[in-house]
Parts: C-alpha cells; structure tokens; sequence
C-alpha cells in the first residue's frame, strides 16, 4: 500500500475544505446546510411533539405541486416569475392551512388530512410536471435536493427566515411549548390557540419549502424528524433535547456534505443517511445502555439475597 | 372566588347531559361534586371552564357572565386525565412549570409552591420518569402557577396509590385553608378526606342532592 493510500481521505478532506474557503458553490451549500440543519429540527421538534410527523412530508408533497407549476408557468407559458420557489412557497403555506382547515373540519379523524393534501399534492405534482416538459434535471433536483446549486438570493431568503424564526421562537417560547404540549391547557391560559396554529403552520410551511433546496421533497421530513427522534431517546430535559436534535442535525449535514464531495455522491441522500445512521447508534447504545443497567441491577439483587 | 349557576342546561348535539343545574359557591368554599360516571360532573365542569359554549346568563364567575369573563388565570384547572398532555416528549418539571406561568416567575415563590406540593427534589426529573401519584401532583403544581383563587379537580386520585390519596387530600385541604376556593369531582367521596362545605349530587344530569357545611374527618 503506498502512503499516497493511506493519507488519500486525509487528502481528500484537505480538498473539502479548500473547496470550501476558495469556491463560492461550496460555501453557499455550506450556508445553507448549516442554517437548514438548525432549523428543521427546531421546527421539527414542534411537529413531533404534536404528532404531526407525516406533516413535513405532506407539506413537501404540495410544495412540489406549486414547484411544477412554476415550472409550467416558465417553461410552458413563459411567464416571468422568476424562482419556482416562490410558488413553492405559496403552496406550501397553502397546504398548511388546508391541513389546518381539514383537521378542524374532522375532528376526530384529524389524521385524514394528511392522505387527502398528500394526493392533492402529489396528483397536481405529476400533471404540472408532464405538462411543462417532463422529468427533467430541476425536477430531479426538487426530488433529491440541490445544495450545490444554491444561488446568493437564496442565501438571503434563508438567513432572513432562520432570524424570524429564532426571533419569534424567543419571543413566543412559553407559548409555543404550552400549546405544543398540551392544547387543552394553552386555551385555559387564555391563549388563542387557532390564531397560534395559524402562524406556526405557515412557518412550518416555509421551512419545509426551504428545506426542499437541500435534500429534496422526498427527503425533507427525514431531516425535521429523524434529529429528533434520536434526540428524545438521549435528552435529560426539553431544551437539552432540542440542542442535541440540533447537534445530530448539523453533524449530519457536515458529514454529509464532506462525504458526498469526497466521494462525489449526492449530498442529499448522504445527509439523511447520516441521520439515520445517528439515530441507529443512538438506539444501539442506548439498548446496549439498558440491558448492563438490568444486568447490573440484577446481579446486586442476587447479592442481596445470597443465603448467609 | 364566587360561582354561581343559574339554570343551565346543556347538551351535545340531540342530548340533553344537564338539566337545570343551579347552584353557588362562595369564595373560599369547599365544593364536591358526586356522582357516577356519565352523570354529567365532567361536562359541567367543562362548562365552568369555558370549554363547554353555554347560554348567556348561565354561570356568573365574580358576578361577570362567564361570555364576558376574561380573568381564566384566576381559575386552576387538573384534568381527570393527563392524556392531554404529551409527556413521552423529554421535558422536566421545572420546565413545564416554568411554560404554564405566562407573566414573571418569582424564584422564592416558584420554590416554596413545589415545596409546598411536595415536588421540590423531582424539579429536574423528567415528567416520563415519574409515577402516576408524582405526576398528578406536578399538574396540580401547575394549576397553581398562576395563584389560582378557584381550583378546580376532576377526578384527581384516579389510578393514585392509597399513601399519594391521603397526601393529596392533607395538600388540597391546606389550598383552601390558605382561601383557595376548590371544585372537587369525584366519583366517590366516602373515600375521601376532603373538609368540603358544600357537597352536590348529580344524576342523570340533574343536582339531586346538596348538603351544606358538611365536614368530615
């Protein structure tokens, strides 16, 4: 084996980072990472407290639709308007309210609203997309993310929604996790937990549209949820648990982003492989954890009752 | 705190579960609330609790009707079931007191009230870890956050073991020693050891009994 071998991921990695400080792509992508594994599962850790995971990638799903329609409208009509995120965005919140209406409009079968905005979405999806040209290149990138594609406008869009978001997070904190924890409560205190609902499903639906850019529709829940998942199994208290969701995130993103340039695979899919991954070792520890507590507490019992 | 009710009837949709409910209660007052299961305790009590849209001139809290009534903080609330709450989710006592006080916490105050309750050396166990009979106590810490002066409890030592029952009832009958006025439901109150003034009987929807200033030991 030559040295060249064994220094080749080290080297390798040494080109990540160059990458990194001399290629604006690269730092872009990095931006965004940073900035969407900080938010999804901050935002995330709401939803999964409401048990309302299948909500990102409802919400995903619509959002697609108004990414195809904005294709429609560009390649198809020719209309100027600019980025298909916008619309994106639009459809995003739109589906958010409809979940919202749909779930007061069943409620005792609040779940049903997923499936019925998820086929809406997914219908209006494939038609807009056959309309305006078929499975191309940028709707391969909304399905799997295009981080390295990024542009500085997006840049901008992003930071400005993590700032609102951490600004009303710290400004609302005793509300949101009130209502979040237990609505029945929140209405007692006198809050006004439709009114509270309705902007918090619109930043949800913005997030998620955001987070579109990063691993895709098909991809998006992974990353408000799996942080989280593995996060609850580990955390001592609330917030320790939201910072160690946003820790697994942002480790995964790194890793994912350093991975996938390395090896020259899709970031996308990488990020939310190392999630995964997280919350397997998160688990596997944590049983392994578990099963020497029993034996531990096991064995002092036997000691106990030794006969003399 | 003083509640008075007046008349009320009230149903869900074609079903008629109270039926012309009138009683008060007066400030610092002890009032249980009998009955079996079904008789209509819970709705009225959800009615009290603004959950439950009744008709105007119906339930008078400190002599404003209930659809005018903005002050709900005066008002401690511990549902007969915590399934309301998420408690699987990581979050520790202090945090979910800390939440359920919207204005400022005093630290002293915040201190002596989970002393009070019983709670202090659980204020940093998460609330997964804790039993039925610590965790019922951390709800009713919680309706107390706000210096409640009407606290109402629904059903509170279901699934409780006996030693947390006693306890309970030493804490809520010291509440209403220091001027708490309390609403007791309960399906059972032989069982019980509230000091309670005033006791309904509701069957059928319907009040069917009232004793007044009943103490027992």
């Amino acid at each position: 084996m030559m040295i060249e071998d064994v220094f080749e991921p080290l080297f390798l990695s040494m080109g990540f980072i160059r990458a990194v400080l001399e290629r604006t792509f690269m730092q872009r992508a990095l931006m965004t990472g940073v900035l969407i594994g900080f938010l999804a599962p901050l935002i995330g850790s709401f939803v999964v407290i409401k048990r309302l995971s299948m909500i990102a990638d409802t919400l995903s799903h619509f959002t697609l639709a108004g990414l195809s329609i904005g294709l429609f409208f560009i390649n198809i009509l020719a209309l100027p308007i600019g980025d298909p995120l916008y619309i994106g965005m639009i459809f995003a919140v739109t589906g958010a309210l409809l979940i919202e209406a749909l779930r007061n409009y069943y409620q005792n079968y609040k779940e049903i609203s997923m499936p019925i905005v998820i086929s809406l979405g997914t219908a209006l999806s494939a038609l807009f997309i056959s309309l305006s040209g078929g499975f191309t290149s940028t709707v391969y990138n909304y399905l799997f993310g295009s981080i390295l594609t990024v542009s500085q406008q997006f840049i901008y869009i992003i930071t400005a929604t993590t700032i609102i978001v951490i600004v009303l997070i710290a400004v609302f904190y005793k509300k949101i996790v009130i209502v979040s924890f237990d609505e029945s409560y929140a209405r007692l205190l006198g809050i006004n937990v439709n009114v509270f609902q309705f902007f918090t499903t619109i930043i949800l639906g913005l997030v998620i549209a955001l987070a579109i850019e990063t691993v895709g529709v098909l991809l998006v829940s992974s990353l408000m949820i799996i942080p989280v998942a593995a996060a609850m199994k580990v955390g001592r208290s609330f917030k320790n648990t939201l910072l160690i969701a946003i820790l697994f995130s942002e480790a995964s993103v790194l890793l994912g982003l350093w991975l996938s340039y390395v090896v020259g695979i899709p970031s996308g899919a990488t990020i939310v492989l190392f999630n995964i991954s997280i919350l397997l070792l998160v688990v596997i520890i944590k049983k392994l954890f578990s099963i020497q507590q029993t034996l531990k507490k096991d064995s002092s019992e036997n000691e106990k009752t030794k006969p003399i | 705190m003083r509640i008075k009710v007046d008349n009320l009837s009230f149903g869900y949709d074609y079903r008629t579960v109270l039926k012309n409910i009138s009683f008060t209660l007066e400030s610092g007052e002890f009032l249980v609330l009998v009955g079996n299961n079904g008789s209509g305790k819970s709705t009225l009590v959800k009615c009290l609790l603004g959950i439950n849209r009744v008709p105007s001139n119906r339930i008078y809290i400190d002599d404003i009707d209930i659809h005018q009534y903005r002050q709900w903080i005066n008002i401690g609330y511990v549902p007969q079931k915590f399934d309301d709450f998420n408690y699987e989710f990581p979050i520790t006592v202090n945090e979910i007191l800390t939440v359920s006080r919207l204005s400022k916490i005093d630290e002293e105050a915040r201190l002596s009230l989970l002393d009070k309750i019983g709670i202090l050396e659980l204020q940093n166990e998460n609330i997964n870890s804790l039993s039925g009979g610590q965790l019922q106590r951390v709800f009713i810490a919680r309706a107390l956050m706000n210096n409640p002066k009407l606290l109402i409890l629904d059903e509170p030592t279901v699934g409780v073991d006996s030693d947390s029952i006693s306890e309970f009832y030493r804490l809520i009958n010291n509440l209403n020693a220091e001027g708490v006025s309390i609403i007791l439901i309960t399906h059972d109150v032989k069982a019980s050891k509230a000091n309670f003034t005033k006791k309904l009987r509701m069957e059928n929807g319907r009040l069917t009994e009232t004793l007044d200033n009943e103490v027992t030991s």
